[in-house]
């Protein structure tokens, strides 16, 4: 039983906190404009916490409800997973990188796979191209209807409609998942050199039936918060990106598209089938939270359609290179290569040092969130601590990806 | 107080009362008690949400509409383990995570449950080798039943749930044959008769 | 303000004749990879300086810093530093030896201020030192966790498992 009524010792993210008020208060900033005086305490929202989507520990300098500083700590999800590559063969270690963004993993498995590709220079088939599109375009969907739901969800209390209604259309998108490649979150699908299952019987059937139907269900989501005044009051005007900030703390992905910034890699630096693909880039202008939510609503419907397109453009052949002899035990030769692709979150990218072996050498994650997460302390300062529960949840932070 | 005050003292004396301390083994008393009181206990469970990890989106997908856990009574998951009875641990948990996880065990009331759910949980999964990674939250909290996946579906969520409603309803008032172990104790005891047998039988020869 | 994502349209290998001549003798082995990375080689004592030049190129300016890495090669450790210019849509990835004996680094955090977390995770990871550095405390692991697991002698010590 642990001693609950000793006196708690600071750990060294609290004590910064205290550190720095103690500053601040020596510099002479001890009071406000009435000369009632600042009485500053530090509030740990602390790992486990209904709103903060995850294991992430925020230590808040609050003044009444005005938030003065904010220090994010995180590491209570690290799962030692760059340790872990090099004792995984490249092949055993797919499992391992469906886990960073656990609500993506068609992507993220998607970012190491074409890593290995370039480094051993293999070259997917085109069928598998379209069904890497496919599948990833809809897991970018199914991963919008998490942030989305669940970003709603923090602002009322779970008694808001939207999050059930697209948890239930996740399930029919995770159905489909579940259908080409087994399970239904942590898929383990992508081979190198293409894709480990071929479309099943009925599957592109099914597929076009759900997307016939889903862009009235996101008219549907729209419709239940888009004139609600206190949805729009607490969202508009709250954390503001400015098109500064996405290049001085290189944020990607939706954030930087609220801004006003064109940076989509699947337009920039376009990989895979992506040139031959007909979709606009979702921009806004403000870079606030509604923004932020906004990006997000368009980017399901491009998604859609970018899987219709692939849909009626897929070619016959093989799904995997090497169909006899599929490429499980791979040795790239030495060297090291960075690849990135779009992530529902930003770039999404994997630098990989080999040296000849069997094993990666060095892996390292370029995560989106563990950068985007950078940035917090700048936007909540000056804002209401409920605000910051309305920022968190605009900013799409996965856990699995920021720890690694 | 009450009706023995104002009866008259000729019967008040020959009233006897029960009292838990009476009893010596379980009668039909106390074999109501423990059907209801346990059923009442298991079918109304407050789960804390202690999602780490990839398993915690498992868990949030079978609170809501396809897989619904509001027809086992346990929709009502509290993020604060004052108010909660069970802590469905979802997730890798890490040397950093620890103390934490048994600080908020700790402050759950009890009877209190823990529910391993994921590979993670039950023994460190796919990261079983990280420096970083404890092998199994059952290192840190003792653990009621553990629910194997990667992560598990939400049928199997609920197949956890359903044993941990046998394991609810096996706690009695008075535990069977306690002989050796001196008079019934009230409250809640899930001591094993198995435990007390042997003793008793080893006395008896 | 970063400027229009691919407005500057520059060849790949015309831009690392140009990087080169700018940078004459600090950017040494200036390589590509396709399709659009330059890579080349720094030494630790310039890199503040070739980092706020670059920062400030006209036209091409390298505005973001992408990631940060450290990477144990056995005879040295590196850091690896990976920029991005918005104008010409391109990636600059600079190698940085560092001893190991004396494992520390300028910093680059004021220059770009995405490599503020990037610079405490690799020394949390790899234990290269960033001189300069606002806060270099660790990350990722616990703070009073011995030693740098990706390193490649790392021995895991028993003092770091107390819950085991």
């Amino acid at each position: 039983m642990s001693d609950q009524f000793a006196t708690p010792v600071p750990d060294a993210a609290t004590q910064l906190a205290l550190d720095r008020i103690r500053q601040s208060e020596e510099a002479g900033h001890g009071s406000d404009m009435a000369g009632l005086g600042f009485n500053q305490v530090v509030v740990n929202m602390g790992p486990q916490h209904p709103s903060t989507h995850g294991v992430l520990r925020l230590v808040v300098t609050l003044d009444g409800e005005m938030v003065r500083d904010v220090i994010p700590v995180i590491g209570y999800l690290h799962r030692c997973k760059e340790k872990l590559a090099e004792k995984r063969t490249y092949f055993q270690y797919i499992p391992i990188v469906d886990r960073t963004e656990y609500v993506a993993s068609m992507n993220c498995e998607w970012g190491y796979v074409m890593t290995v590709e370039k480094l051993a220079g293999i070259e997917p088939t085109r069928r598998a191209e379209f069904i890497r599109v496919i599948a990833a375009e809809l897991n970018r969907i199914a991963s919008h209807l998490v942030a989305v739901g669940t970003f709603v969800a923090d602002l009322a209390p779970l008694g808001t409609a939207m999050v059930f209604y697209m948890f239930r259309d996740r399930e029919i998108i995770l159905d489909l998942l579940e259908s080409l490649s087994g399970a239904r979150m942590m898929f383990n699908y992508f081979r190198f050199g293409g894709v480990r299952y071929d479309l099943p019987d009925g599957w592109v059937e099914q597929c076009r039936d759900f997307l016939d139907r889903f862009p009235k269900m996101v008219d549907e989501y729209e419709a239940l918060v888009k004139t609600n005044a206190i949805f729009l009051q607490r969202t508009m005007g709250k954390g503001v990106i400015t098109r500064q900030d996405v290049a001085d703390y290189a944020i990607t992905g939706p954030n930087a598209r609220a801004s006003g910034v064109a940076t989509d890699l699947r337009r920039t630096r376009p990989y895979s089938v992506y040139p031959e693909l007909d979709f606009n880039v979702c921009l806004a202008e403000h870079g606030d939270v509604f923004d932020r939510y906004q990006v997000r609503i368009d980017e399901m419907r491009e998604s859609a359609k970018i899987v219709r397109q692939c849909l009626d453009m897929l070619p016959r052949g093989p799904v995997q290179v090497g169909s006899l002899r599929p490429p499980y035990v791979i040795t790239p030769p030495p060297g090291s290569a960075y690849t990135a692709q779009e992530n529902p979150r930003g770039e999404y990218g994997t630098y990989i040092v080999a040296d000849g072996s069997r094993y990666p050498y060095r892996l390292k994650y370029r995560d989106p969130c563990f950068i985007n997460l950078q940035i917090f302390p700048k936007l909540l300062r000056g804002n209401k601590i409920a605000d910051a529960v309305a920022i968190s949840g605009s900013m799409d932070l996965v856990l699995g990806g920021i720890d690694r | 107080m009450g009706l023995r005050d104002n009866l008259p003292p000729a019967i008040a004396g020959r009233l006897k009362y029960p009292k838990l301390e009476h009893f010596q083994q379980p009668n039909v008393i106390t074999t109501t008690a423990d059907f209801i009181f346990s059923w009442a206990r298991s079918h109304s469970v407050f789960p804390f949400t202690y999602g780490l990890a990839c398993c915690a989106i498992e868990m949030l997908s079978s609170g809501f509409a396809r897989f619904d856990v509001a027809r086992y009574g346990m929709e009502v998951f509290r993020p604060t383990p004052r108010q909660c009875d069970l802590m469905i641990v979802a997730g890798t948990c890490n040397e950093k995570m620890a103390p934490v996880l048994k600080r908020l065990y700790d402050q759950m009331a009890e009877p209190k449950w823990v529910i391993s759910m994921g590979a993670c949980a039950t023994s460190g999964g796919p990261f079983y080798d990280g420096y970083n990674v404890v092998n199994g939250v059952d290192k840190v909290v003792p653990v009621d039943v553990y629910i194997p996946g990667c992560p598990p579906r939400p049928e199997a969520l609920f197949q956890g749930l359903l044993e941990l409603q046998k394991v609810i309803q096996q706690m009695k008032f008075v535990p069977p044959k306690l002989e050796k172990a001196g008079a019934g104790e009230p409250g809640v005891e899930t001591a094993p008769a198995a435990a007390v047998q042997p003793a008793a039988a080893a006395g008896e020869r | 303000m970063p400027a229009e994502i691919g407005s500057v349209k520059v060849e790949i290998d015309e831009l690392a004749a140009r990087l080169a001549k700018l940078f004459d003798g600090e950017l040494v082995d200036v390589s590509i990879q396709m399709p659009d990375t330059v890579i080349a080689h720094l030494d630790r004592s310039v890199l503040r300086d070739v980092a706020r030049r670059l920062k400030q190129l006209p036209e091409i300016g390298y505005d973001s810093c992408n990631w940060i890495a450290g990477v144990d090669q056995l005879t040295h450790l590196e850091s690896v530093y990976h920029l991005y210019s918005f104008a010409t849509n391109t990636y600059l990835e600079l190698h940085v030896q560092v001893p190991r004996d004396k494992a520390t680094c300028p910093t680059v955090s004021d220059v770009w201020p995405s490599a503020d977390w990037h610079e405490r995770e690799s020394w949390d990871m790899v234990g290269i030192k960033y001189e300069g550095h606002p806060d270099l405390r660790r990350i990722l692991l616990k703070d009073d966790w011995i030693g740098h697991p990706l390193r490649k002698d790392y021995v895991d010590l028993v003092e770091n498992h107390p819950n085991v």
